[in-house]
């Protein structure tokens, strides 16, 4: 058992003076939908367990929740909720794997409260959003006491549930470029809704005549953290993408991956499955290049 | 249960209501604990089954995940604020008319899931029904007959959906 203070900062002075924690364990609190189906647990666990008090700061005053565009780049507001991006104009036409992504993550009542910062905060493998948001170069920033740093998501993440940010660093918002090429995400899950996935794919392309270009592919849920998967994206840049290359290509995403044994699947099924959700991933960005 | 306890204020159903909640208290604790309203149901406390659906600012949001006090001014709907004096929601008398609800304990969650998704997209199809209702499990199997009602309400069988603004249900 332990104590709770809750506070809801109007600028970023107060939220700074709060995030030093003075001997509390400084929480950020976004959606929730993770963080407070957690506390609940914990309140509930016998025998209780003498921990640090816990600071909640919620971040939903702040007005995190926009997407602006400049130039090439879009910028996403930590505390967009799922909902409100899967309606965004920018998101459904710039960034189809980001959309498709979102349109799979859990069901509506959650989608309408969870934040995108929030997803990518609890920095579990299985994140839905983080395969789209690492094939489109996404770079998140960080701000605290000492000012805004800004990382690339694909430094970001440093095992399960751990990240590069620091106890009183929030994630403010995450920068696309989202670039001319076609893009898309394949989930697997056990059931359609409110689940986990067992692997999921995202995949960027940039096709000229049918010959790639660029690709980037990124998979989650196989390894400690989201993956990029270098040598599948080298096997495919310069052919021309028809259902054997990609085939082919595909294969080679089991020497990004270590996948484990877990509740959801098993590391032998995850290994089998990781091919076909990039090989289908590959295919629909191919469908969809712009240019 | 934290050792601290605030007063919340929100509107729920249309009414101004003052409550104490704790620091740690979630929306659904506060409902049922702290105003004593029972609708929402404690099925999984974790965010998934859906039982504790309420509408947040109008849109369908399980309060077991809530924060209570990040509810601070907002704006709650809960199925005891549906209907119109004896009258039902036609959302209501669908389920009822339907058959859908058995043992009833996901209903209430269900009704408001169901209304918040009507408020936003009048003429559904089924299979965007299905995905509005995928968040709320039904343990007595009764999916079929909920998306049939839902569908039934959204046709206009059991009159108009009420008029006025989706944060006022």
């Amino acid at each position: 058992m332990r104590e709770y203070e809750y506070h809801a900062p109007e600028s970023f002075e107060s939220l700074v003076n709060l995030a030093s924690g003075d001997g509390a364990e400084v929480r950020f609190l976004a959606g929730g939908t993770d963080l407070i189906p957690r506390i609940s647990a914990e309140k509930n666990q016998i025998p209780y367990e003498k921990k640090l008090p816990m600071r909640i700061i919620y971040l939903g005053t702040l007005g995190l929740d926009k997407v602006t565009e400049e130039g090439e780049r879009v910028t996403i507001g930590a505390c967009c909720t799922l909902s409100s991006l899967l309606e965004n104009e920018i998101v459904k036409t710039k960034m189809p794997a980001l959309r498709d992504a979102l349109s799979e993550m859990a069901g509506v009542s959650i989608r309408n409260t969870a934040t995108i910062g929030g997803n990518i905060m609890n920095a579990s493998p299985a994140a839905d959003s983080v395969p789209p948001l690492l094939v489109l170069d996404a770079v998140c920033a960080l701000r605290s006491a000492s000012g805004e740093r800004r990382v690339s998501l694909a430094e970001y993440f440093t095992g399960p549930g751990k990240t590069v940010a620091k106890p009183d660093e929030v994630l403010v918002s995450i920068t696309v470029k989202p670039g001319p090429g076609g893009s898309s995400f394949k989930k697997l899950g056990r059931r359609k809704a409110e689940t986990l996935s067992v692997v999921n794919a995202a995949v960027y392309l940039e096709l000229r005549d049918g010959f790639c270009q660029s690709a980037r592919v990124a998979v989650g849920s196989a390894a400690p953290t989201v993956v990029r998967c270098v040598d599948v994206e080298q096997a495919l840049v310069g052919k021309k993408i028809d259902e054997g290359v990609v085939r082919e290509a595909s294969l080679l995403v089991t020497k990004a991956i270590s996948p484990i044994d877990d509740i959801r699947s098993s590391a032998w099924y995850r290994a089998r499955v990781a091919p076909i959700m990039v090989a289908r991933a590959v295919l629909t960005a191919a469908g969809r290049k712009r240019g | 249960m934290s050792v601290m306890s605030r007063i919340l204020k929100f509107y729920l159903n249309g009414n101004l209501v003052h409550v104490a909640a704790g620091e740690a208290d979630t929306l659904l604790d506060v409902l049922r604990d702290g105003l004593g309203l029972t609708s929402p149901k404690c099925g999984c406390n974790h965010g998934d089954c859906g039982a504790c659906t309420v509408i947040l600012n109008g849109y369908s949001a399980k309060s077991c995940t809530i924060l209570a006090l990040t509810a601070e001014g907002k704006n709650v709907w809960t199925v005891d604020g549906l209907a119109n004096g004896d009258k039902l929601h036609p959302v209501q008398r669908a389920f009822h008319e339907y058959g859908a609800p058995q043992c009833g304990y996901c209903t209430p969650g269900m009704v408001m899931a169901a209304v918040a998704f009507l408020n936003h997209y009048p003429s559904p199809t089924e299979s965007e029904v299905k995905e509005a209702l995928s968040g709320n499990l039904c343990r007595c199997g009764g999916y079929k007959k909920y998306v049939q009602a839902v569908m039934a309400a959204a046709r206009g069988e059991f009159g108009p959906l009420p008029e006025g603004s989706v944060e006022n249900v």
